[in-house]
This record gives structure tokens, C-alpha cells and sequence, in this order.
């Protein structure tokens, strides 16, 4: 389960962490429209972006390997949409294009990697919903996040299962075939547990809105 | 298929941003009826299942190239249209804010092309497909593996037309980016159809009960259904089986061809199939028709194969599972 590799950084201590959550969020959030809003042709407006959003993770003492390794996961992504760009309009203009949007998504993506690792789910959670995010969608979240590490449990039990039983000698339609049904007994069980769930909450008096301790 | 942030422009991001807000917005006050408090924990679950369920790898062509689910159409025929499309954009929402999946700004963009015609749409041909096809678990199969496979090319098609929108001034070709991308994705589709029916068949053989029966409620669906989607259905299916051969027959190719040095191949393809145009006149565009008709075809033959095949295969084995 990679839950450390999401938000690994999320409760360390540095000068970013202590800044309010909604600040934060804001804050991301501006590198985030002003990346996507200012147009490529004004470099030097990308350039200091960049260095403001590598100030910004020096601070929150990310370490830059760590980042390399999001960049790379990123970057393929992209690279393949922005490829179709020169491969779709001519070569001259569809360069300088491709490299703009490799650029600004880049810095985007790592304004967003910022605000995972200075700030714990739960308190983005908390500052979506001062912020007038609908509490119906901030609860619903709220129960996603907690339970996909249950669900990504379940299915490495059950890929464990699967691999004792010498998956990977069939055909490719065998392979498909189970591995769509480990999904769809992964939704039997989940369905059953969420059904359980309510049941629980139902009974210690549930009406669809979440307290919680702050509150 | 995530949007990252840079690639479509703010003002094509804010009016989809707007389409998607509506229908996210009616999808909530549709589940805040009466089973507001249930809706927290299902939707909630099924949001955890797409999500946990992507990390199910389907091997492609080699063991390093593979596919996976994107459970629009799965989270819809379980749970309804409207429960569906919310859960999508849950996914999306924590793709985006925790693994940076998507970009913050190209949210409304990832909400509208997955969320809102994945989903929401994606239910609309289902539970056409169903009319179409009657009542029955092949039914439900056949019209899942249609519509999923649907849904992933109207996602195509919306993100080409921001992305042409978004460069719309810089002499863009849109019919390029279009074959590039439809091709690309009636293949992705392809994956996903399987998917999705392979897995809404297994869950009809276990817990029938857990797919969604739509109720009267949904009319608004079935009637906007009836009326828009049959006509999008057929043409979005032709389209993407002739856009391989429309790129190279049509007009529009010429035009940039001089400028990028297409026209010699161009010319080529031409000349080949002037012999045919000598022989029966109109060939070109008889078979390019024929070619749309053959695909739409295709598409429902493995549709109601595959719903014929899983469900034979998955007869329930017992009671179904407790736990």
C-alpha cells in the first residue's frame, strides 16, 4: 500500500507546515492559475514561478529525490500528450507548444506535490469545507480516503491469493478474465462492507452530517 | 486520459468548470433525497473501489504495457447515474489534490470528460442500450460493454474539441488531433468495455441485487436518452472508425499538406485509389461508409458476445458470498 508515497512528508515539521491550511490551499492553488493563465511566450513570469515553487519545497525540506521520482512518473504522461502536438500540427510551431506545456504542467504538478506534503489530508479536508466546498462531497471524501487503504488491502490479499494459485500460466483472456473478477468481488465486498457501515453509523444516530472532534 | 494543468487553456478549463459544476451540483441535490445519509458511505465506497480498482494492471501487448480500469460506466450501472458521476469526481478530486493526477485547474476539464460524459452519459446509452435490448443480465452486459467503450471515446472527442478550442487561434488542425486521439482510444476503449463487462457480468452471477434498477426517477434520463442519444451514439461510433480513413482521403489534409510536405504521400494514396474510383464510381465513399457501418456493427456483436459468454460462464457457485 503506498501510502507513504503519496503524502510522505505530510506531518514533518518545518516553516510551511506551520502556515494556516487555507493559506495554503490558496496559495497552491495561485502558482496553479497563474502557471495555466499567463501564456507561454513570457518565460521569465515561468521562470520565477519555478523558483518560487522550488523555494517553496526547499522550505518545506522536501528532498529533491524524492520530487525526481514524482517528476518521473509525471513526465511520460505528458511527454506522450505533448508529443502529439508537433506529430499533429508540423514540427516549427508544434515544438514550442509541446515545451510550454511540458514546462507549465511540470511546475503546476509540483505546486500540487507541495500542498500534499506540508498539509495532512484531514486538514485539507477541513479547509475545503470552510471554503464552501458542499459538506455531502467534503463527507463522502472524507470516508473515500479512509477507506481506500482498506480496499488496497483487500486487493493485495487477494492478488497474494491469486499469485499462489500460479496466476500468470493461462492465456491472456484467463489473465483478463480474473483480474476483472477480483475487481468485481473486490465491489461485492465493499458494497457489503459500506451496507455494514451505514448499519453502524445508522445506529450511533448518523443524519448525514460528520462531527468530529474540532467541531 | 488525466488532464495535467498548462495543456488546456484557463478559459476553455472555466467553462467546462461551469458545465461540470452544474451537473455535479444536480447529481448531489438528486442523492440528497431521502437517502441523503446512505448515499455518504456507498458513494463514498464505490468512489474507494475505482480507485483501488485502477491498481488492477491488465496485461496489453508485452508485461510492461498495461491497461486499466476507469469505472465510469461501472460506478453508474451500480450504483445509478447520479451516485455514479459523483463518485467519479471524487475519484478525480482525490487523484488530483493527492497525487497531483490531473491537474488542480483542469478539474472541471477531467470532471467533464470522465465524470460527466463517463458517467452521467455513459449511463444515458446503457440504459438506452437496455431498452434496445430488453430485460435480462445479457441485457445489462451487452449495454455495459457498449456503453463503456462509448464513454471512453466521448472523452476523446470532448478533450479534443478544448484542445482545439484552447489553440484555436495558432492554425490548429483539428482533424489530425482527432484521428490521432480517437484511434489511440477506440483501442483504450476496447480494454475498458472488456473490463467493465467482464466485471458487471461476475457481479449479476454473485449479488444481482447490487446493480442499480433505475426506478421511474430517472425519466429525465431515459427521455433525454431516447431523443439526443441514439443520434450521438451512431455518429460518435462511425467517427471513430472513420477517422483513420477520412484523415487520408479528406480535403481538409490537402490544405496543410503543402505546407508540411504531406502532399507527396497524399498524392499517392490518391492515385491508388483513383484506379478504384475508375472501376465503381463513388467507391471512396461507399466504402468509407461501409467501413463506419462494419465498426458500429462490430462494436454491438462483441457487446452481446461477451454478455453471452460471461454470463454463461459465472453461473453463482452457491449462495452468494456473506462477507
Amino acid at each position: 500500500m503506498p501510502s507513504s508515497y503519496l503524502d510522505r512528508y505530510a506531518r514533518s515539521r518545518s516553516l510551511c507546515h506551520r502556515l494556516p491550511a487555507r493559506l495554503k490551499l490558496l496559495l497552491s492553488l495561485a502558482v496553479v492559475l497563474t502557471a495555466a493563465l499567463v501564456p507561454a511566450r513570457l518565460w521569465p513570469v515561468h521562470g520565477v514561478l519555478a523558483v518560487v515553487v522550488f523555494i517553496g519545497h526547499t522550505l518545506a525540506r522536501i528532498p529533491l529525490v524524492y520530487l525526481a521520482r514524482r517528476l518521473a512518473f509525471f513526465l511520460p504522461l505528458v511527454l506522450v500528450l505533448s508529443l502529439s502536438v508537433p506529430l499533429a500540427q508540423g514540427f516549427q510551431t508544434g515544438w514550442e507548444i509541446m515545451w510550454g506545456i511540458l514546462f507549465r504542467s511540470s511546475v503546476a504538478f509540483l505546486a500540487v506535490v507541495w500542498l500534499v506534503n506540508v498539509l495532512p489530508f484531514d486538514q485539507l479536508l477541513r479547509a475545503l469545507a470552510r471554503l464552501k466546498v458542499p459538506a455531502v462531497l467534503v463527507a463522502m471524501m472524507a470516508f473515500m480516503y479512509r477507506y481506500s487503504f482498506v480496499l488496497w488491502d483487500e486487493l493485495d490479499k487477494m492478488r497474494t491469493a491469486r499469485r499462489a494459485r500460479s496466476f500468470g500460466r493461462g492465456g491472456r483472456w484467463f489473465a483478463w478474465t480474473t483480474s476483472a473478477q477480483i475487481i468485481g468481488m473486490l465491489l461485492i465486498r465493499s458494497l457489503s462492507r459500506a451496507e455494514r457501515i451505514y448499519g453502524a453509523m445508522k445506529s450511533r444516530g448518523w443524519d448525514g452530517r460528520v462531527r468530529t472532534l474540532e467541531d | 486520459m488525466h488532464v495535467p494543468d498548462g495543456v488546456i487553456g484557463p478559459d476553455v478549463c472555466a467553462a467546462a468548470g461551469a458545465i461540470s459544476l452544474g451537473a455535479v451540483g444536480y447529481s448531489l441535490h438528486k442523492l440528497s433525497g431521502s437517502l441523503a445519509d446512505r448515499a455518504v458511505p456507498m458513494t463514498g465506497m464505490m468512489a474507494a473501489l475505482v480507485f483501488a480498482g485502477q491498481m488492477v494492471n491488465f496485461p496489453l501487448v508485452g508485461p510492461p504495457v498495461s491497461g486499466h480500469l476507469m469505472g465510469g460506466v461501472l460506478a453508474s450501472v451500480v450504483l445509478g447515474p447520479w451516485a455514479g458521476c459523483v463518485a467519479v469526481t471524487l475519484v478525480l478530486l482525490v487523484q488530483c489534490l493527492l497525487f497531483a493526477d490531473g491537474g488542480l485547474l483542469a478539474l472541471g476539464v477531467n470532471t467533464l470528460n470522465m465524470a460527466v460524459a463517463g458517467a452521467l452519459g455513459g449511463y444515458m446509452v446503457y440504459s438506452l442500450l437496455r431498452r434496445l435490448f430488453g430485460e435480462g443480465p445479457r441485457s445489462v452486459v451487452g449495454a455495459a460493454v457498449a456503453a463503456a467503450w462509448i464513454s471512453v471515446m466521448a472523452a476523446a472527442t470532448l478533450f479534443c474539441g478544448e484542445f482545439w478550442l484552447t489553440y484555436r487561434g495558432g492554425g490548429y488542425d483539428f482533424g489530425r488531433i482527432f484521428t490521432l486521439m480517437v484511434s489511440f482510444h477506440s483501442a483504450i476503449g476496447v480494454g475498458e468495455a472488456l473490463i467493465t463487462g467482464v466485471v458487471v457480468g461476475f457481479v449479476l452471477a454473485q449479488r444481482p441485487d447490487l446493480v442499480y434498477r433505475s426506478q421511474i426517477r430517472d425519466g429525465i434520463v431515459r427521455g433525454l436518452g431516447r431523443a439526443v442519444l441514439a443520434g450521438v451514439v451512431m455518429s460518435l461510433a462511425v467517427a471513430a472508425f472513420l477517422a483513420p480513413f477520412a484523415s487520408s482521403y479528406a480535403d481538409g489534409l490537402e490544405a496543410v499538406g503543402t505546407e508540411t510536405g504531406f502532399e507527396e504521400k497524399a498524392r499517392d494514396t490518391k492515385a491508388a485509389f483513383a484506379d478504384y474510383d475508375a472501376i465503381v464510381p463513388g467507391w471512396e465513399k461507399v466504402s468509407v461508409s461501409l467501413s463506419g457501418i462494419i465498426g458500429v456493427a462490430a462494436v454491438f456483436a462483441i457487446a452481446l458476445v461477451l454478455g453471452r459468454v460471461t454470463v454463461g460462464r459465472m453461473q453463482p457457485a452457491g449462495p452468494p458470498h456473506a462477507e
